[in-house]
């Protein structure tokens, strides 16, 4: 009898625990859902969709006021394109007025410069256009995100002169929303609460 | 501050916001590149930053790193550049204001790539505005200086 209750109580304390740490998976899957949303804000931030394009090879430049026909891409001028080599070397490169300099972008209308190769992202990395679901799974998967861990990505954030840029452009820009401390914030909830994307079961 | 043009070390007290269109016109005294926009819209300042086409308008002082070449450094009247020659030969200018960035514009292209298409030629200059339009005669001169390379 002493072991039956024993054994009944045990179970109670169990079957509490249980729901004590489901309690803290559905918690920690919404707070990441949510962190989601403000890393999928930025990501889908014309900053970074305006390069983040697919085999066109065509950037764009929307966001920065210059119109456009109602519902249509605003295609960077002068025909620019970045060809197979992602840096327009077979025809026009970026560097021709994207200069690598660390010096600060304060001239209105002229091509932003960084620290950095200005260049377009693998075609596998283009999430322009895609949904946020779509873009999450992409983030997951090593092949179309820049061969990061989740983890990893955070350290991304935190060096990249483009990721940099994007949250200071300069010269009248409007940024991407926040900050790289709160990308990494937000990154690091998504990843605590196990990498969730919408739709997921 | 140092600046190498045209194989020539200059040493230039500027500040290093400058841009380096303002230098060579203004404190070195080399015209060749034009002001056209100011904001690497039109091409007419282009030069070469260790070979590759820049828009000097918009490349400040500081950030220079390479060396500087500008039309009057690509060839010389007694040995043209074959992007020069081409375009006396096909006498590509109608005012010529812009012609001096088309002619670096097209020298460093053909650099980059050799054997180029028509599309390839269009894209490459088409950051390269001719208020004149001679741009079929641009694309023919393209042609002709990659024959011509190609030949050498």
């Amino acid at each position: 009898m002493r072991t039956l209750r024993g054994a009944i109580t045990g179970g109670i304390i169990a079957l509490a625990c249980a729901g004590s740490a489901r309690a803290q998976d559905v918690q920690g899957r919404a707070a990441a859902l949510a962190a989601w949303d403000d890393i999928h804000a930025v990501v889908s931030h014309p900053r970074c969709t305006n390069c983040h394009v697919g085999p066109s090879g065509l950037p764009l430049w929307e966001g920065l006021g210059y119109g456009g026909a109602l519902g249509k891409e605003v295609v960077h001028g002068m025909n620019v394109r970045a060809d197979d080599s992602r840096i327009g070397a077979e025809s026009m490169p970026c560097r021709t007025c994207h200069i690598s300099a660390a010096s600060a972008n304060s001239v209105p209308h002229a091509p932003p410069k960084i620290a950095d190769a200005w260049r377009l992202p693998p075609i596998e990395m283009a999430w322009k256009g895609k949904t946020s679901a779509e873009i999450c799974v992409q983030l997951l998967d090593p092949d179309r995100n820049g061969a990061f861990t989740p983890e990893e990505l955070s350290d991304h954030v935190g060096t990249s002169a483009f990721v940099a840029w994007g949250f200071d452009p300069g010269a009248g820009r409007v940024a991407a929303p926040g900050s790289i401390p709160e990308m990494q914030e937000a990154l690091a909830i998504w990843v605590v609460g196990g990498t969730p994307c919408v739709g997921d079961p | 501050m140092k600046l190498t043009v045209n194989g020539v070390i200059h040493d230039v007290d500027v500040e290093k916001d400058m841009p380096m269109l303002w230098v060579l016109r203004d404190i070195l005294g080399i015209t060749g590149p034009k002001y056209g926009c100011g904001i690497a819209q039109c091409g007419a300042c282009t030069v070469h930053m260790d070979g590759i086409a820049v828009r000097a308008c918009q490349l400040a002082a500081g950030d220079v790193a390479g060396e500087i070449t500008t039309i009057e450094g690509l060839g010389t009247p007694a040995v043209r550049h074959a992007v020069q020659e081409a375009w006396i030969d096909l006498q590509v200018a109608q005012c010529g204001y812009c012609q001096s960035g088309q002619i670096m514009q097209a020298a460093s292209f053909l650099e980059l790539n050799p054997t180029p298409t028509d599309d390839q030629i269009d894209a490459a200059m088409s950051g390269n505005l001719c208020r004149c339009g001679t741009y079929p005669r641009i694309r023919e001169a393209v042609k002709t200086a990659a024959l011509k390379l190609k030949a050498v």
